[in-house]
C-alpha cells in the first residue's frame, strides 16, 4: 500500500487556555478523497488552517511525502503544494475571470510589478483550464460577478490546481450553493480525483455529499478524532452517528421532538 | 422524463451569455457613460459659444484647464480604484508651488547656494514623494481610513505652506520671478508652450489667423502634453501591466487579492506617492508658466480631482474605472469650468451649477454601464 501523502502526528493546538485540537492524526492519499466531518466547533477549520500555514501546532508534526515541514505562512505552504480554497474563495467579483486566476501569479514581459501582462495567453491558458475542469466559460474577461457560485468555486479549484496544489483543500465547498451546483462542484472534485496526482481534504456538513465522494473519513469532535475508516470500514449508521459527536440519532430526534412538545404543551 | 427536462438537455451555461460585437460590445466599456457626457457637454458649449471655444485660442486656453484637471484626477483615479482616497492633493499642490517658488527666490535650503528650475523641481519632488510615501504608510500601518489620515494632511500642508511663506517671504505671495522659461529648457519643459508644429500647420492650412493675417496662437501649453504622456502611462500600467492587476484586485476585495500575494501595502503607498508626483507636475505647470506661487493655490483641487474621477467611471468604493472615462471627464469638467469665457450670456456661480448636474448624470450613466458588466454588484 502507498504512503499517505500528507501525514498529521498528534497535532495539538490551543488558543490561549482553549484546546482547539487535542492530538489529531490524519493520514491523506493521492488521488483519494478524504471526507473531514464534525460537529460546529469541532475544529476542522483550525486542523486545515495548520495544514495551510495560517497557524502554527503548539505540538506535534506534520508530514509531506514522509518528510517533517512547518510553514510559518500560507505563502510557503502554498509553495509546497498546499492549495487551499477558503469559503469566501478569495476571489475579486469586479476583475474578470482571467485576472482572478492569475492574480499575484501574473505572466508577464519585463521588470515586475510593471511588466506587461500577457493577457492573450493568460486568456487562453485560462479558458482551457476551465474546460479541462468541467467549466466552458465563453468569455474569459467576463466579471466573476457574472459567475454563478458553482463557477466560482469551480475557478478556485482550477486555479489552485494550476498553480501546483498537490494537496487541495476544500472548506465547506458546498455549504452555500443550491442542489445543482452542489453537485457541479462535487463532479468538479470527482475530475480532480480521477486525475491520481492530488490528495484531497474536503470538509462538509452534509452526510450525503460525503458518502457520494469520500474514499476516506475521519470525523472531529470537540477537538479529538473520534472515528477514522474507508468508505468499505464504516457502516452507514456509524457515519450518522460519528457526524453528529457520537450522538445516537435516535437520541437526537427524541430530544427534538420533547422540545417541540415543550412548547405546545 | 418530463418534457420540461428534456428540453433542457445539451444546453450549458455558456450558452445563456449571448455574444456581443460591434456597438453592443462598446456598450459595455467602463468608459462610455464619461464618453456619452464628454460629447454632450463638446456639443452644447460649441453651439453655445458659436464655436468660439474651439477656435485656435479658445482650444488653448480650454486644453490648458483640461489638463491641469485631468493630471491630478488621473491620479485620484488610480488611487480610488484601489480603494483609497487622497483629500491633500489641493494643498500638496500649494505645498510644492511654495516650495519651488521659494526655493527659486530665496535659494536653496542650509545656504547651498542658488536654485535652478531642475533643482528647485526635483528637491520639492523629493520631498512630496517622501509625504506620499507617509500619508500611505500611515495609512497602511495605522489602518484608519485614508479619508481622515489625507484630511488631516489637507490642513497640515496648506498650514505648513502659509507659515513658511509668512516666516521666510513674509507674505504669502511670490510674484515676479524672473521668466525662466526662457533659458531653462527644464522650465520650459513645464512652463512653455508645446506642440506649436500643430499650431503652424493650422495656419498653413488657412486657419490660425488674427486680424492683421499673421499667425495668431504659436501653440498649446506644455502641460497639455504632461497630461496626455500621465494618462498614457497611467493607462497602460492600469490595464496592461500586473501592477494594474494589482491595483484593481488591491480595491476589489484587500483581503482576498493578500491571500493571493498582491503586496496591497505597497500598492497603496505606491498610488499615494504617484498622486503626490501629479500635484507636483500640477504646481511646476503653474509655477514655470506664471513665474507666481501663492499659498492659496490648489484649494478645492482635491474635491475636483475626485469629481472627474467619479464622473469618469470610478467607483467610490474601489476595484473599478478607467483612465480613458477620466480623461473624457476632465475634458467635460474642463469645459464646464471655462464655459463662461466663451458663453457672454453665463457668470462663474454657473459653473458650480454645472457641476453638480454633470456629477449627477454621469454618477447614474456609470452605474448603469458598471452593472451591465459585473452583473449587477
Ligand atoms: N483564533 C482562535 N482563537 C481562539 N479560539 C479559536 C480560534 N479559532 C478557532 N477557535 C475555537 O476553536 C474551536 C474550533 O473552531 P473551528 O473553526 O476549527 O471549528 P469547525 O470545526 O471548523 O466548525 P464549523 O463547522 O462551524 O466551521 C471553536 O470553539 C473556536 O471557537
Ligand atoms: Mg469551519
Amino acid at each position: 500500500m502507498q504512503s499517505p501523502f500528507v501525514r498529521l502526528e498528534n497535532v495539538v493546538k490551543r488558543f490561549g487556555p482553549f484546546t482547539a485540537l487535542n492530538g489529531v492524526n490524519l493520514s491523506v492519499f493521492r488521488g483519494e478523497i478524504h471526507a473531514l466531518l464534525g460537529d460546529n466547533g469541532a475544529g476542522k477549520s483550525t486542523l486545515i488552517k495548520i495544514l495551510a500555514g495560517v497557524h502554527r501546532p503548539t505540538s506535534g508534526t506534520i508530514y509531506i511525502a514522509d518528510d517533517p515541514v512547518s510553514f510559518v505562512s500560507p505563502r510557503e505552504a502554498s509553495e509546497a503544494g498546499i492549495g487551499t480554497v477558503y469559503q469566501d474563495l478569495a476571489l475579486n467579483q469586479l476583475l474578470s475571470v482571467t485576472r482572478n486566476f492569475f492574480m499575484g501569479r501574473e505572466l508577464y514581459w519585463g521588470p515586475r510589478p510593471f511588466g506587461l501582462l500577457r493577457l492573450e495567453e493568460m486568456d487562453r491558458i485560462t479558458h482551457d483550464e476551465m474546460i479541462k475542469i468541467g467549466i466552458n466559460i465563453s468569455d474569459p474577461r467576463q466579471a466573476v460577478g457574472t459567475m454563478s457560485g458553482g463557477q466560482r468555486q469551480t475557478l478556485a479549484i482550477a486555479r489552485a490546481i494550476y498553480f501546483g496544489a498537490k494537496v487541495l483543500i476544500l472548506d465547506e465547498p458546498t455549504s452555500a450553493l443550491g442542489q445543482k451546483q452542489q453537485m457541479e462542484v462535487l463532479k468538479t472534485m470527482m475530475r480532480v480525483r480521477a486525475r491520481g496526482d492530488i490528495a484531497i481534504i474536503f470538509i462538509t456538513h452534509n452526510e450525503i455529499h460525503s458518502k457520494l465522494v469520500a474514499d476516506r473519513f475521519t470525523f472531529l469532535a470537540l477537538g479529538e478524532v473520534i472515528g477514522s475508516g474507508t468508505h468499505a470500514d464504516l457502516a452507514h449508521g456509524d457515519i450518522r452517528t460519528l457526524m453528529a459527536g457520537g450522538v445516537e440519532m435516535r437520541d437526537l430526534e427524541a430530544e427534538v421532538a420533547d422540545a417541540a412538545g415543550s412548547r405546545s404543551g | 422524463m418530463s418534457t420540461a427536462q428534456a428540453g433542457r438537455q445539451g444546453r450549458s451555461e455558456a450558452d445563456r451569455r449571448r455574444r456581443e460585437g460591434g456597438l453592443s460590445g462598446l456598450k459595455r466599456r467602463p468608459e462610455v457613460g464619461a464618453l456619452i457626457v464628454m460629447l454632450a457637454v463638446v456639443l452644447a458649449i460649441g453651439f453655445a459659444s458659436n464655436g468660439n471655444a474651439f477656435n485656435a485660442l479658445g482650444l488653448k486656453n480650454n486644453l490648458s484647464i483640461i489638463a491641469q484637471f485631468g493630471i491630478i484626477a488621473t491620479g485620484a483615479c488610480l488611487l480610488m480604484i484601489a480603494g483609497e482616497f487622497d483629500l491633500s492633493i489641493g494643498s500638496m499642490i500649494g505645498f510644492a508651488g511654495m516650495s519651488m517658488a521659494m526655493m527659486l527666490k530665496w535659494g536653496l535650503p542650509f545656504g547651498l547656494g542658488e536654485a535652478t528650475p531642475a533643482t528647485a523641481f526635483f528637491i520639492t519632488l523629493a520631498m512630496t514623494l517622501a509625504l506620499g510615501f507617509l500619508i500611505g504608510f500611515i495609512v497602511t500601518r495605522s489602518k484608519l481610513t485614508s479619508f481622515i489620515v489625507t484630511l488631516a494632511f489637507l490642513f497640515f500642508l496648506r498650514g505648513v505652506t502659509e507659515v513658511a511663506f509668512r516666516v521666510i517671504n513674509q507674505s504669502t505671495q511670490i510674484s515676479g520671478l524672473p521668466d525662466f522659461k526662457q533659458d531653462s529648457w527644464f522650465a520650459d519643459l513645464f512652463g512653455g508652450e508645446a506642440l506649436s508644429w500643430i499650431y503652424s500647420l493650422w495656419f498653413a492650412f488657412g486657419g490660425n489667423v488674427n486680424r492683421f493675417g499673421a499667425q495668431w496662437v504659436s501653440g498649446l501649453d506644455a502641460r497639455v502634453v504632461w497630461w496626455v504622456v500621465i494618462s498614457i502611462f497611467a493607462y497602460v500600467v492600469l490595464s496592461r501591466t500586473q501592477a494594474g492587476n494589482w491595483i484593481f484586485a488591491t480595491g476589489d476585495n484587500r483581503e482576498s487579492a493578500r491571500a493571493n500575494g498582491v503586496p496591497v501595502e505597497w500598492v497603496r503607498i505606491g498610488l499615494f506617492m504617484f498622486t503626490a508626483f501629479c500635484a507636483t507636475v500640477f504646481a511646476a505647470c503653474q509655477v514655470f508658466d506664471t513665474n507666481t506661487a501663492d499659498a492659496a493655490k490648489g484649494n478645492l483641487k482635491e474635491l475636483e480631482a475626485v469629481a472627474i474621477a467619479v464622473v469618469g467611471g470610478t467607483l467610490m468604493t474601489g476595484g473599478f474605472g478607467s483612465v480613458i472615462g477620466v480623461f473624457c471627464g476632465a475634458i467635460t469638467f474642463g469645459l464646464v469650468a471655462n464655459a463662461v469665457f466663451f458663453i457672454p450670456s453665463i457668470d462663474g456661480s454657473y459653473y458650480r451649477v454645472f457641476v453638480g448636474v454633470v456629477l449627477l448624470t454621469a454618477v447614474f450613466l456609470n452605474e448603469s454601464v458598471r452593472k451591465r458588466i459585473t452583473g449587477g454588484i
